[in-house]
């Protein structure tokens, strides 16, 4: 009781906290902040009234600047940052000198982002810059030097920073923001974006403070380490966050990392229900639902956020899947590539358009939409495994191998890669390095069930009898133990071999076992009715000779590696 | 993620969801530098004469100016200067009218620039260099918006003013497109100098130096300068890691410019880094099949092309790297794609790649070498054909073909190349020649071939002030020559070449293995002339490091100098075992003649016979004139010890001549001093008058061979001529000379003092 008290206690403080910080990211025009700050506050109970943290008191400083930053934060929101940089430019207060450069930042951007469009040259296309950088960069850092940086201006200074590729230092200033101001989610997400490896992660030295738990469980999910996340977003719930539609979208983005889809599907649809115009991560609601072909609740989805708002990422990734399920590839390949107008970093819709190409069979362009994707991040692994693919198509299994391998190296665990790489080196004749490889995939966790069978079928190709009526065996148990009717389950050959394995091997009881299941599936039924009456055959002229014998044969014949045998007839199939 | 300042701009580039760099076909575009050339031309075709000798000067100039990466005003100024000062002082006036005038001055200075199209006397004329570019100049400025136009002259602007604002400040950086607007600065004017002063130190900064955008041009003659620099002369192409960085800088100013990471790929190349240059080549060529890709799928033009020669870029790769097996595979799936497209030409350099991979795999392929050699000559592919051709001539070298055969065909290649101009083919073939000459112990021959090669003139057309390339041919005669002149004892020659090769190819280039090896080898044969083993010693391991066969050849020879018969005599078995499996004649006979001196050490005379005999069958065979001669002096010692110095003067005249002809001058001296023996050992048998005859003819050689000895320095043989001689003199009653060797004898042997004379 004490302890649910406390957490409660704590939580009011949370709140208190979270409803300043609101104010403090508004008056500084840092929205995004002020978004993920009110949508936690939102999760949390309202606060009684004399609870309400009281008016912000000014300074002197303040006061003096008070007009000032009023008539500049209008200017400001209109998007006239010149402007208001100039009515800031004689203003002392922290606050004031915040707005100042922030203008004179957003300023450059946007006349970067203006001029992209008429520059001198294509190849100076990439060389335009935001000039105020190097200006703003120097003026903080000696500002920073002197200590006179509050948070939020400690925050500018590292993003400018990382703009100019200064990566280390920016690092250092943002830890040093996330000191000042522990509060301010942006600086976390910076710091999120530059951190690289779980090595880097720990040797930083963070506040010690309740939002530290959310940036490590967000690095957790960048980093791919989804069960570490998972721990910590429940707990997070636990502490009382259960209503955060923010936490929510996470743990089902962590979901679907680890391609658990239905509970994903589930929180997603959970998600909708009490956020129904959220366009943030609907793409990854699509991917699920894509990879479900659930057609309607996909068509659903796509005409729903067209309504909400037709020209962001989200809506046309949902398009482009949405026509990519109905297989009109051409269409879906015009949505990615609206998406990556809206925005050319956007990485999922660059492998996407990649899957497009792929299906209309342009393997050229697939092999382009790729590419970019790995420019833009070089970790994506469904984009090395889609030049794999590609390169596979194009019958050049050994220039696939290094698309594969990168992709294996990212996704260590991911049967689907390991499959892919077996299969690549069977091609080449590289069996050993074939039957590592599929037998890894098996031990990973076999996503499609298909390595064992491949391994199965590898074995029988190289006359392993043994090896390969193991494979089957275990082929056999997997695909009923797991219950669902898989479509390309080939369970009437691994049946068949099994038959004639057992058979050769005088195991008749087996072997008659086996045959009678073969009979069950239409493709093997003769081979089966052919296969009892050869055992018949068999079993007559041997029980004529000797009856006893038969008995003590079967455990002697036994090869040594073989498993016992199975107990067939409890299989349902 | 949601951050605010992402970017968000449109991309005109894109069609087809795949980016083109290059969709309006636009190559080059106006920038300040491009305007002050534009003021040069002008002022050259313009304005008054100009006396001849400068005019050259500035016409020899024009094209690195137009090619080269964007100057500062004061490089500008500075070349210019140098050539003419007048015309450096004009061009600087017409740009400082206009930057220091008013917007409509540059519109102006457009506006006047002499028309190409009417101007058909002047060197401006349509088609002539000048004219293209003042075309593409002014092509492209009148394709500028305005306000790239109002751009265009505020960086005009920056960058004239730049020159005066830091004058005599070589900055590498332009400084036209760097912000410094301190007028925006609301802050003290003299807070601004301390500002200035911080900023340019920060700027000084490596990670915040960067270089001007180049333009496609100037990308494209940037790449091509260090490809070229790269395969022909690596010294004078940038540092590997300056070089990279160049390559960065220019990928993420344009990312789709693909021919960088081919240049990438060849960079990591020179310093083994494999996994970038697989990189690179796979994003290259990932690259490359969308810009063939245009309206063909899989035809001769098409990316099936590029494909196919991915593939068979990635087996180059692996077989550089020694993976053979790799190599292997991948050379196999280019093969494959290419028989299916039915791509002849592709399929010729595979199988040329497969020829070569057999040959560094260790195994025959001279059959397959053979059928390249044909294929390639029905297809009309004279590179590969007169490559398979020198590939063939070198096994066949090895393999005891005769001289002719391969002279022959080394003459019908070279007539393919003059034919063709493939110069670098020329290169290979000189050096293949000295080596086949220097392997048959021609040395003059040798030599001779080895100045050709250096004294030629290269084919070259543009070969950017580059006298010699530094290509293997050239690390190959170099070596010979200098192992050449060590032979003849002319060590200050050896010294010097060997400084130079050190100089042409520093060590840790892909040729440095070449002159390492041969460096290694002579001083480690001068440690042994000299009798020094305990400095020889450290060379073998040196040598093995370099060369396993080699290095093990010449641990024998130092243990059985130093009396370790048996450990010698195995590592000799070991080694021939070897060195006939892999069929490498030379070592095995040297081997040979070894393992006879060995038998020697333990007075086995009649059992070296039977080897000297087969090795000098081999030798013959093989036309291996210098070690058939060689072989023949070993013949004649064990003919002397075993007590027939007949017989053995007799052998030994057969190989005097070449000797004296071809060899080294320790075989010179060797043979003379052998000679004289025989002559000493026969006139014991003779009368009086015979005898004394007979000695003088003796004491004769012997004066010959010290004269050779001592142009060698080799101490230890000089002092057992002069103890023959001293005892000659005595026999023939000449006391004074008698006198004189046994003072010579004495010096030397108290030098010495250690105890063991050789046997030869």
């Amino acid at each position: 009781m004490a302890a649910l008290c406390s957490e409660f206690g704590d939580l009011v403080q949370i709140k208190k906290q979270l409803i300043s910080v609101i104010s403090l990211c508004k008056e500084r025009g840092l929205v995004h902040s002020v978004k993920w700050a009110s949508e936690l506050a939102f999760s949390l109970d309202p606060l009684p009234k004399n609870e309400l943290p009281p008016p912000t008191f000014f300074t002197e400083e303040d006061a003096q600047d008070l007009d000032a930053l009023g008539l500049a934060k209008s200017y400001f929101d209109l998007k006239e940052y010149d402007r208001a940089a100039y009515f800031l430019r004689g203003c002392c207060s922290q606050k004031a000198y915040f707005l100042y450069m922030y203008s004179r930042y957003l300023s450059g951007e946007k006349k970067k982002d203006d001029e992209t469009v008429d520059s001198l040259g294509p190849l100076e296309k990439g060389q335009v810059r935001n000039e105020a950088l190097r200006e703003l960069r120097v003026e903080l850092s000696k500002k920073h030097s002197a200590g006179e940086l509050d948070g939020f201006a400690l925050y500018l200074y590292g993003v400018v920073l990382r703009k100019l590729d200064l990566l280390k230092e920016a690092v250092d200033v943002f830890v040093e923001a996330t000191h000042a101001l522990p509060l301010h989610w942006g600086a976390w997400l910076e710091l999120c974006n530059l951190v690289t490896n779980i090595e880097m992660l720990k040797s930083l030295s963070l506040p010690d403070c309740w939002i530290r738990d959310f940036f490590m469980a967000h690095m957790y999910t960048e980093l791919q380490m989804i069960k570490e996340a998972l721990q910590k977003y429940q707990s997070l719930i636990e502490a009382g966050f259960s209503k955060s539609t923010y936490i929510m979208s996470q743990i089902a983005v962590a979901y679907h990392n680890i391609r658990d889809i239905d509970q994903a599907l589930a929180l997603f649809n959970e998600l909708r229900e009490q956020d129904p115009f959220r366009v943030e991560n609907m793409d990854t609601f699509s991917n699920l639902l894509y990879v479900r072909s659930m057609k309607p609740e996909l068509s659903y989805l796509a005409h729903n956020l067209v309504e909400i708002d037709k020209y962001r990422v989200e809506t046309c990734c949902v398009i482009g899947n949405y026509y990519s399920l109905r297989s009109q590839h051409e269409k879906a390949a015009l949505y990615f590539q609206r998406a990556l107008k809206l925005n050319p970093r956007c990485l999922g819709a660059w492998t996407l358009m990649g899957h497009e190409y792929m299906e209309m069979k342009n393997t050229s362009a697939a092999i382009q939409a790729y590419r970019h994707a790995i420019e833009v991040n070089k970790r994506d692994y469904r984009a090395w495994y889609g030049l794999g693919q590609t390169y596979e198509i194009l019958k050049m299994p050994f220039y696939c191998l290094y698309y594969y391998r990168k992709a294996h190296q990212l996704r260590p665990n991911d049967s689907r890669m390991l499959v892919a790489l077996g299969e690549s080196y069977e091609k080449l004749s590289q069996h050993v390095e074939a039957k590592k490889c599929y037998w890894r995939a098996y031990s990973v966790g076999d996503v499609e069930r298909m390595a064992l069978l491949k391994l199965a079928k590898l074995h029988e190709q190289l006359n392993e009898s043994d090896d390969a009526a193991q494979c089957y065996i275990i082929y056999i148990q997997d695909i009923f133990s797991c219950g669902e009717q898989l479509e390309h389950a080939e369970v009437s050959t691994a049946l068949r071999y099994l038959g004639q394995y057992y058979f050769k091997n005088k195991l008749y009881d087996e072997a008659s076992l086996c045959a009678q299941r073969c009979c069950d599936y239409n493709d093997a039924r003769e081979e089966g009715k052919a296969l009892l009456r050869q055992i018949s055959q068999v079993r007559d002229q041997t029980e004529s000779s000797t009856t006893d014998l038969f008995g003590p044969l079967s455990s002697n014949n036994t090869p040594i590696r073989r498993v016992s045998p199975l107990d067939l007839s409890s299989f349902t199939p | 993620m949601a951050s605010v300042h992402e970017s968000l701009y449109f991309n005109p580039m894109m069609t087809n969801g795949v980016v083109h760099a290059n969709v309006f076909g636009i190559k080059d575009w106006v920038t300040p530098y491009k305007i002050s050339v534009l003021a040069l031309l002008y002022e050259m075709t313009t304005s008054k004469p100009i006396a001849l000798q400068e005019r050259r000067r500035l016409n020899k100039l024009i094209l690195p100016l137009q090619q080269g990466p964007d100057l500062t005003l004061d490089q500008f100024l500075k070349t210019v200067e140098e050539c003419c000062p007048q015309t450096a002082y004009a061009v600087k006036l017409r740009l400082h009218e206009m930057a220091d005038g008013e917007l409509k001055d540059m519109e102006y200075f457009f506006a006047t620039l002499p028309t190409p199209f009417s101007a058909i006397d002047s060197e401006a004329y349509k088609t002539s260099v000048v004219g293209l570019f003042m075309r593409h100049m002014l092509l492209a400025y009148n394709k500028l918006s305005f306000s790239q136009v109002y751009k265009l002259y505020k960086a005009l602007q920056q960058y004239y003013h730049s020159h005066y604002s830091q004058p005599g400040d070589v900055q590498v950086g332009l400084p036209a497109l760097a912000a410094d607007d301190s007028d925006m600065d609301l802050t003290s004017t003299e807070d601004n100098v301390g500002e200035r002063m911080e900023k340019e130190e920060l700027d000084t900064r490596p990670e915040v130096v960067d270089r001007g955008p180049l333009s496609q041009k100037q990308a494209e003659y940037f790449l091509a300068r260090q490809a070229y620099l790269l395969k022909n002369d690596e010294n004078k192409a940038l540092k590997p890691s300056a070089l990279q960085d160049e390559l960065n800088n220019m990928l993420k100013f344009n990312p789709d410019f693909a021919e960088a990471h081919y240049l990438s790929y060849l960079n990591s190349m020179r310093v083994q880094d494999i996994f970038i240059s697989t990189h690179s080549l796979l994003h290259y060529f990932d690259r490359l099949i969308l810009s063939g890709s245009e309206g063909k799928s899989n035809g001769d033009e098409g990316y099936g092309r590029s494909l196919r020669y991915a593939a068979l870029n990635l087996a180059a790769l692996h077989c550089r790297f020694g993976h053979y097996q790799q190599a292997d595979l991948a050379l196999q799936e280019a093969i494959r794609i290419a028989q299916e497209s039915n791509d002849h030409v592709c399929l010729q350099h595979c199988l040329s790649w497969l020829y070569t991979l057999e040959q560094m795999k260790g195994s025959d392929s001279s059959v397959l070498t053979e059928d390249s050699v044909k294929m390639a000559a029905h297809f009309c592919l004279p590179y590969l054909v007169s490559l398979g051709i020198q590939s063939l001539v070198q096994q066949g070298a090895v393999q005891g073909k005769t001289a002719h055969e391969l002279m022959d065909a080394l003459k019908d290649t070279d007539i393919l190349h003059w034919k063709h101009s493939l110069s670098e083919l020329i290169d290979i073939s000189l050096a293949q020649t000295t080596s086949i000459w220097r392997m048959y112990g021609k040395s003059t021959m040798a030599q001779q071939q080895a100045q050709l090669l250096l004294n030629m003139n290269s084919l070259e057309q543009v070969n950017f002030g580059v006298q010699q390339n530094n290509t293997e041919a050239f690390a190959v005669a170099l070596c010979h020559l200098a192992e050449l002149h060590a032979e003849q004892g002319l060590y200050g020659a050896v010294s010097e070449v060997l400084k130079h090769l050190k100089e042409q190819f520093p060590p840790h280039t892909q040729h440095a293995k070449l002159w390492m090896l041969c460096d290694l080898k002579i001083q480690f044969d001068r440690a042994m002339n000299d009798g020094k083993y305990h400095l020889a010693e450290p060379h073998v391991t040196a040598i093995a490091a370099l060369n396993k066969t080699e290095g093990l050849y010449r641990k024998a020879q130092v243990l059985k100098a130093l009396n370790r018969t048996t450990e010698a005599y195995s590592i000799l078995q070991r080694l021939q075992l070897y060195c006939e499996k892999t069929k490498y004649t030379e070592m095995i006979i040297r081997v040979m003649l070894v393992t006879a001196e060995l038998h020697w050490e333990s007075s086995g005379f009649a059992t070296a016979l039977p080897l000297l005999l087969q090795a000098l069958a081999l030798a013959r065979q093989h036309h291996l004139q210098a070690l058939a001669s060689e072989t023949i002096l070993h013949l004649a010692f064990t003919q002397l010890m075993l007590g027939v110095p007949e017989q053995a003067l007799g052998v030994l005249h057969e190989a005097m001549e070449p000797i004296l002809a071809h060899g080294a001058v320790m075989d010179k001296g060797r043979a003379l001093l052998l000679a004289a023996r025989c002559q000493m050992a026969m006139a014991g048998t003779r009368s009086n008058g015979q005898k004394h005859a007979a000695l003088g003819l003796a004491v004769q050689s012997l004066g010959e061979a010290a004269a050779y000895f001592s142009m060698l320095d080799c101490k230890e043989r000089l002092r057992d001529v002069h103890y023959l001689q001293a005892r000659l003199h005595h026999t023939l009653g000449q006391t004074p000379q008698r006198n004189k060797c046994a003072m010579l004898f004495r010096l030397l042997d108290q030098e010495l003092q250690a105890p063991g004379a050789p046997l030869l």
